[in-house]
């Protein structure tokens, strides 16, 4: 198990690094890239060249990259080339926002899905499974953004019972009630979206344990049917569930690109979307390394979770887990 | 006609040997039919997959003469006649905050949605085929390498990536088809990776690496050739999601710009202007919803139809012809 881990981590050390690196080079080797936009415009040829040696742009691309990644690992995440702000002041709020629309989406629909899930195992083509089947295509098949702004137009222009969009009504920042009612409708759309796959994932899950030997013998022995499910199966049904839950663990900082700019909430997602729309390419390799960073540990997490639940799982055989 | 009748036909009896009488259901399936023979009846038979082609056709038809069909130059800007209602004379969905005509860009839309989900598709499918086959066909620092890719690939958001990567070269068409086809080959790519790494120890790769056939013959001609179905598979489902993501995309601002038209696009003046018209956001919803699902159910559709668990149906009336032949046949 140690010696997993430590090859697991130092392979993740790895990818970071490579993320790093392509990240950079690519910001920093495209042509038009940064050293046009990092200048200031309408500056002479030699007014240029002093500025961009002052912003050590005028160094080698591998020494640029060692500088850069210096200051990161000094928790520097550098400074935005409009106003000279310090990445990491604006990054956390953000994702702090994030965090807050992205768990509450993820635990709700979890809360919903997973029973759900199990429910239609047992029911296999009934009513409510073909519903969900329903709901997981067009969750699949429809623009998220799209279910948002017939949401928006629905509740809150013609009923007018929900806020528009935003975090907080103006002058009531920091208001949980407010707050609430400003969640209502981007967790809608989150919600379709995780329904779609959590649903069908966990009906599926459970529908591979029923068919194992083992649910026969407990069954042909005579146990109540509830008993089946309940003791054998659903434990049994859990395993990929919490795995697949570690590695979309990613989702909570990254998930919401599109609905946070539908609903004009001020997190992660939409900051990456104005950011490179203004260019801002210190923040936008913050994030991509932020969002690298947890996605990695996710599956890591995934990983160990899987392990540890289930006892028949080893670990020292590479890549068992992460198929 | 009957059963005997049916088998002297096929197969003429030597003289001596008895004609022996086998249930029928064997003897009409005796001849050899093709897997993609039994794939096409197959996907023939599923209606949503079957509906989901009629559509889809319909749309490429659209597409493909946007030109005859749109009444309108879906660029053309008339101010006087902006933000009419739907079923307005001459405009049949109304006018935009322009004055564009929408149904004319609805109609020219299709083709940028269309011309995307393909050739994203296609490109995809081609990057990761040869990336997967190469890896889980050589094996040893080759694999490992492309694998650590992959990981890198995917320990970011194919959102993000597409939007850092539009964002340093331009939103350019071509450039938006091959962004996003390089940021979304991995699954393909460990899809037929996985597939080769079972299919090469199989005896008629052997056989062929002892007569002399090359590496790339082996790839070409035995492997790639037998994981066909699931490549075309996944291929069909990405159509789907590349049509979503440019729609994505064009509403955030970093798709298909301003004199061009996109669904996504009309999307996000849509929202700007909901106040005013709030049935233009309906429209091009609709539109990416139904071709998307048109494309899914034929993606399923492909996947049921190779899938050899699930089985052709049979028309009733056949069966029924077969079930009285069968006892008369006296078995």
């Amino acid at each position: 198990m140690t010696e997993y881990l430590i090859r697991r981590i130092l392979q993740s050390v790895l990818v970071l690094f490579l993320v790093s690196i392509i990240t950079f080079v690519l910001i920093h080797a495209a042509p038009g890239g940064p050293t046009q936009v990092f200048l200031s415009p309408g500056l002479s040829q030699e007014a240029a060249q002093i500025q961009a040696k002052n912003l050590g742009l005028d160094q080698p691309i591998p020494v640029q990259y060692m500088r850069w990644m210096g200051s990161l690992l000094q928790g520097d995440l550098g400074h935005t080339f409009k106003n000279n702000l310090p990445v990491g002041e604006i990054l956390w709020p953000t994702m702090q926002n994030t965090l807050i629309l992205m768990s509450v989406a993820w635990l709700f629909s979890l809360l919903i899905a997973i029973p759900w899930g199990i429910y239609n195992s047992t029911v296999e083509y009934g009513l409510s499974d073909q519903t969900a089947s329903f709901i997981s295509y067009l969750g699949f098949a429809m623009p998220t953004f799209w279910f948002g702004i017939l949401l928006q137009e629905l509740f809150a222009l013609e009923l007018d019972l929900l806020p528009l969009s935003d975090m907080y009504t103006m002058g009531k920042e920091g208001q949980i009630g407010d707050l609430f009612m400003h969640l209502i409708l981007p967790v809608t759309v989150l919600t379709l979206g995780f329904l779609a796959s959590y649903v069908k994932f966990s009906r599926s899950s459970m529908l591979e344990v029923l068919n194992q030997d083992y649910i026969r013998t407990a069954r042909s022995k005579g146990m109540k049917e509830k008993r089946v499910i309940y003791r054998h199966a659903l434990r049994n049904a859990m395993i990929p569930i919490v795995t697949i839950l570690g590695s979309d663990l990613a989702i909570l900082v990254s998930g919401a690109a599109i609905t946070e700019n539908v609903f004009n909430w001020p997190g992660m997602g939409r900051l990456f979307v104005e950011m490179a729309l203004a260019r801002e390419y210190s923040v936008l390799m913050a994030i991509t390394l932020i969002t690298a960073v947890i996605v990695i540990i996710g599956n890591l997490l995934a990983d160990i979770l899987y392990a540890l639940i289930d006892p028949r799982v080893q670990l020292a055989r590479k890549g068992g887990a992460s198929a | 006609m009957s059963v005997t009748k049916l088998q002297r036909k096929r197969h003429k009896p030597t003289p001596g040997s008895e004609p022996k009488l086998e249930p029928p259901v064997e003897r009409l399936s005796d001849k050899p039919i093709g897997i993609w023979k039994t794939a096409f009846k197959k996907f023939m038979s599923n209606p949503f997959a079957v509906v989901g082609l009629v559509v889809l056709l319909f749309f490429i038809i659209i597409a493909l003469f946007a030109r005859v069909i749109a009444p309108f130059d879906p660029a053309a800007i008339d101010l006087i006649n902006a933000n009419l209602p739907a079923g307005s004379e001459k405009h049949l969905f109304g006018t935009d905050e322009l004055g564009r005509d929408v149904l004319s860009r609805l109609i020219y839309s299709s083709q940028v949605s269309l011309l995307v989900g393909f050739s994203v598709a296609i490109i995809t499918v081609v990057i990761g085929s040869l990336i997967g086959a190469v890896s889980g066909y050589f094996g040893g620092w080759i694999d490992t390498f492309f694998m650590r890719l992959v990981d890198v690939m995917y320990s970011v958001p194919t959102l993000f990536l597409n939007i850092l990567v539009l964002s340093i070269f331009g939103s350019k068409f071509s450039y938006m088809i091959f962004i996003m086809a390089s940021t979304s080959w991995m699954g393909t790519a460990r899809l037929v990776r996985g597939n080769f790494l079972q299919l090469r120890e199989m005896q008629y790769v052997e056989a062929a690496k002892a007569i002399g056939v090359s590496s790339w013959g082996i790839i070409g001609r035995h492997l790639l050739r037998n994981t066909t179905a699931p490549i075309i598979v996944s291929a069909t489902l990405m159509v789907g999601g590349a049509i979503l993501a440019e729609s994505a995309l064009s509403y955030l601002g970093l798709g298909v710009q301003a004199p061009e038209t996109s669904w996504g696009l009309m999307l996000s003046s849509a929202q700007e202007f909901m106040l005013v018209d709030p049935l233009q956001a309906i429209y091009p919803g609709l539109c990416i919803l139904i071709v998307v699902l048109a494309v899914n159910f034929i993606g399923d559709g492909i996947r049921d139809a190779f899938d050899p668990s699930k089985k052709v149906r049979i028309p009733r009336r056949r069966l029924q012809e077969w079930r009285k032949n069968f006892s008369k046949s006296g078995i």
